[in-house]
């Protein structure tokens, strides 16, 4: 009874002392990141240089703000994940952000500065086609969103629907965008693949159709994707086979004229497929008339449209990206070509004339390790002698935004492929070269007496050298204005600390984007972006060698599957460091079934990885003589399992001495009684110490192996 | 003739019980229990509406990091700037609407939606699920305070010292025979004579035998009980004399 009581008081005494978090040790052990995603849309909040916010919408299913200087978020919202949650459309304007939500589920309207929703309505059930801001004489009051059977218009205020319309034929016709000049008619254009275009005017105040014709277009086949309206009301197109540009006035309902690109003097590059690009920077007037035409993956043309004629402004080649900004009252192109290889360089034109603003050039870095740049967004302003001045968000492949300012001055980057993380290893720093040395004291043989007090008497000399070296330091630190103290963390000077707490997480991303986080601080150290990384892959990442073996460096491998295929890389890397190793991956020529690392290591204490292929053969990783000597001998213990979702298959196989297998059990679960989800195998250092373990109700619990 | 007597009341009484509790018993009960509702995907759709506030703070501080739950992350809705919300695309059955702020916390408030679309909001209780304790629908949801994520910090105080019990022990009967004759009128001859009482249940009765003489009787055998005698015998005699 004692003994009860004994117990009963340590353990209450023992769960008293069970640490809790207190308020000012916030900050001090923990960090967080918040990300949001791949960018699909977005818009910065005022064309002007006191603008402070960039709204975003992301892939995934996010919608925040930015703060334009830091790049910190003000706000996110997180929807719902998955298609119900998608970001299908956002517009802005003013202080409201408009997003069209779940492939036209609802339409929220959001308020930027705040970060609150204005108003949620839902909308009539169809799949989403596109949407528009609707204006009259200069002020936007509606938006007006086009479904595959309806076209509903609503009131910016409120939400409230005005009117809804049904769109005539629309089984056959494929209506595809709605546009609005300003002068109250909303323009819902359709297509008929290959046959011809139909245009509906419905008038803005009732929804009454106005006018209704088409227009004979057998080459045509996708209107949002080969054509734009420009200046006032012209709906031109591009075709590739034709080589020309197809114009048609939808005020007057003419036929579509053909231009062909050659008589302006133009070329097509072949087999590419041109696209226009328009700018309406206000949704109460007409788009400008000046146009881009990509004609090349690299070559893109400033085109007008002045009474009817095509005038060729500009020719950029090469030129990778381009972009309009509009600020007051004079829109600028901005266009990115390449300079070197390790920068871009981006630079304003007039979009009225063509002729490059002096002073505008903007040095962007290409990160050797990161992807090309994919998205250009620009902020222009006027600056108070009335030039244009402006700044670039920048998205490049690996998903990571860039924010730069005039000249070349980066001011944040965000790395939004961490968003997605798929899997992470945390590996210890490596040790230095006192604890080197110290480790090593206890690994050697013991030769006699007088040595191993030698030894002991070198290694307390090296302990001691370096607890002067590092008094010093510190004397030496504090003696120097505090500016000059840099704390930072960079890739030298990382090494264990006394309890190997601090480690480095090593991240992969579902975007094929490696990265090297410091467990204490939360800064990147390194990163690597993979490219040629299947759009539907599976990663699985090892780690082969520890930092514990010097001078051999650690080695990650990481084993990229294409899940369609089954074709499978390897990519081998340091953890520390980042970079590609020297060792050379095997190459896989065989879809790979399943990979197995095993706890034999070769003589550079590299832990064995087994790669089994289609065909049930066995290749080993690294493959020296060593490795394939010792996988002869315990080639009988070895056994795995593989798994068929598909069949319901279950199989265990044993490898062989000549590394082919051979089967040894099978079980089937037949598909139509359930279906194989997952499956999950012991961790690898977990130690089976019994092969079966006798539970509280007396029944045993065997662990398979 | 007791029974005869108690027999009326005991069914009046019956009666009584049966309709006290049909009234709190719901005929309606609606799909109770976290989770497990009628979900009729095919079904309409509904909005659940309210309104939360924060006495005390501007909506616009708090809204943007705001989200209405419905039944965990089933249904997912946000706050508009005056605070209200609207949760759509909702079929019907029995849910949780929780408002989910990092700063304040609110009271979880449960819905339950019929098929033909009536809204009745009534208080969160897991463990009696068809209990009915009706909450107003549009929902009005107020915030109870600041959410505690943190302990706080044990601190001194001027208590602690008095809390003590060894301070205790040396200070409180210190003080309680210093004041206590101070309070207690020691010249009045009754509370004399109830003190003297008091003190005299503290000594020993004389007539009981002595446990420690008892004692050295045994062990120390005769010398002891003559002079005993002796001492006894000098006070009879003293007595008797007079």
């Amino acid at each position: 009874m004692a003994k009860l009581i004994w117990l009963c008081l340590n353990f209450v005494i023992l769960c008293s002392t069970v640490g809790a978090v207190f308020e000012d040790q916030v900050g001090k052990f923990d960090w967080r990141q918040q990300y949001v995603g791949k960018v699909l849309f977005s818009n910065f909040d005022a064309q002007s240089q006191s603008s402070k916010k960039v709204i975003v919408a992301t892939e995934n299913n996010v919608f925040a703000s930015l703060n334009i200087r830091t790049g910190e978020l003000f706000w996110r919202h997180v929807d719902a994940i998955g298609p119900e949650g998608k970001i299908d459309a956002l517009l802005h304007h003013g202080q409201d952000a408009l997003l069209v939500v779940g492939d036209g589920r609802l339409l929220r309207s959001w308020e930027i500065n705040i970060g609150g929703l204005n108003w949620e309505i839902v909308l009539d059930s169809g799949s989403f086609q596109s949407a528009c801001l609707i204006g009259q004489q200069d002020i936007v009051k509606h938006v007006a969103v086009l479904k595959k059977t309806a076209i509903s218009l609503h009131y910016l205020s409120n939400g409230h629907q005005k009117w809804i319309e049904n769109l005539p034929e629309s089984e056959t016709v494929d209506y595809q965008s709605v546009y609005s000049g300003g002068n109250g008619e909303v323009y819902v254009l359709g297509i008929v693949p290959h046959s011809h275009i139909a245009i509906v005017v419905y008038s803005l105040d009732d929804g009454e159709i106005i006018r209704q014709f088409s227009v004979e277009a057998p080459w045509l086949s996708n209107i949002q994707a080969s054509c734009a309206v420009i200046g006032e009301g012209m709906l031109t197109c591009a075709d590739s086979a034709t080589v020309s540009l197809y114009m048609l006035d939808l005020e007057s309902q003419t036929e579509m004229s053909q231009i062909p690109l050659q008589s302006l003097g133009l070329e097509v590059t072949p087999g590419f497929q041109p696209v226009l690009r328009s700018t309406q920077p206000n949704a109460a007037r007409p788009p400008l008339s000046e146009f881009f035409l990509q004609v090349g993956p690299e070559q893109h043309l400033l085109l007008q449209l002045n009474d009817g004629q095509i005038v060729t402004l500009r020719d950029f080649n090469p030129a990778l990206l381009v972009s309009f900004a509009t600020t007051g009252e004079k829109t600028i192109a901005a266009v990115m070509s390449p300079k070197n290889t390790t920068a871009c360089s981006v630079n304003l034109f007039s979009a009225e004339t063509g002729r490059r603003l002096l002073d505008t050039t903007l040095i962007f870095p290409l990160d050797p390790n990161g992807g090309k740049p994919e998205e250009l967004y620009v902020q222009a302003f006027l600056k108070k002698d009335d030039s244009v001045g402006y700044r670039v968000m920048v998205q490049t492949e690996d998903h990571t935004l860039t924010f730069i300012q005039q000249p070349g001055r980066v001011m944040w980057t965000r790395e939004e492929a961490l968003s997605d993380v798929v899997t992470m290893e945390m590996v210890d720093l490596p040790l230095t070269g006192t604890q080197a040395e110290l480790e090593g004291e206890f690994g050697k043989k013991a030769d006699g007496l007088f040595s191993m007090v030698l030894k002991r008497l070198s290694s307390q000399l090296i302990l001691l050298q370096a607890w002067i070296s590092h008094l010093w330091k510190l004397f030496y630190d504090a003696r120097k204005p505090r500016s000059q103290v840099k704390n930072e963390v960079t890739i030298e000077n990382l090494s264990r600390d006394e309890f190997n707490l601090q480690k480095m997480m090593v991240m992969v991303t579902a975007s094929g984007k490696l990265f090297g986080i410091d467990s204490k601080t939360g800064t990147i150290v390194w990163r690597h972006y993979l490219d040629n990384i299947p759009a539907n892959a599976a990663f699985k990442l090892m780690v082969q060698r520890t930092t514990a073996h010097f001078p051999h460096p650690p080695q990650c491998t990481l084993l990229i599957k294409d899940k369609d295929t089954g074709l499978a890389t390897l990519h081998v890397f340091n953890p520390i460091f980042g970079k590609k190793s020297h060792v050379t991956p095997p190459a896989m020529p065989q879809p790979i079934l399943q990979s197995l690392m095993l706890p034999v290591m070769d003589q550079d204490y590299a832990k064995v990885l087994l790669l089994v292929d289609d065909q049930y053969k066995v290749s080993a990783f690294p493959s020296t003589k060593n490795v394939l000597q010792q996988l002869q001998e315990i080639a009988s213990t070895i056994f795995f399992y593989l798994v068929d979702s598909s069949q319901g298959r279950l199989s265990g196989y044993r490898l062989r001495t000549d590394l082919s297998t051979e089967l040894i059990w099978e079980v089937v679960v037949p598909t139509e009684v359930q279906k194989i989800v997952s499956v999950k195998g012991k961790r690898p250092n977990e130690h089976v110490h019994s092969q079966g373990r006798v539970m509280g109700d007396r029944s045993v619990l065997y662990k398979v192996q | 003739m007791l029974h005869r007597d108690r027999i009326p009341l005991l069914w009046v009484f019956l009666q009584a019980v049966l309709v006290v509790a049909l009234g709190f018993s719901d005929m309606e009960t609606g799909p109770g229990g976290a989770g497990v509702s009628v979900q009729q995907p095919n079904g309409d759709r509904f909005k659940i509406e309210g309104r939360a506030v924060v006495p005390g703070v501007k909506t616009q501080d708090w809204v943007s990091s705001a989200r209405i739950f419905v039944e965990g992350e089933e249904f997912v809705g946000f706050v508009r700037t005056d605070g209200s919300f609207a949760v759509n695309d909702v079929p019907s059955g029995s849910y949780v609407v929780e408002v989910i702020t990092p700063n304040y916390r609110f009271e979880p408030v449960r819905v339950d939606i019929t098929s033909k679309g009536k809204m009745r909001a009534r208080l969160v209780n897991y463990i009696k699920t068809s209990e009915v304790i009706r909450q107003p629908y549009p929902l009005q949801i107020r915030a109870n305070g600041p959410q505690t994520y943190f302990m706080k910090r044990e601190t001194w105080g001027w208590t602690d010292f008095l809390m003590n019990p060894m301070v205790m022990m040396m200070v409180l009967p210190l003080l309680i025979i210093v004041l206590l004759p101070k309070v207690v009128n020691t010249n009045d001859p009754e509370m004399r004579k109830e003190m003297e009482q008091s003190m005299n249940m503290l000594n020993p009765n004389p007539e009981l035998p002595d446990v420690s003489e008892l004692m050295t009787k045994l062990f120390s055998g005769g010398s002891k009980p003559s002079s005993k005698a002796v001492t006894s015998k000098g006070t009879r005699p003293a007595v008797k004399r007079r």
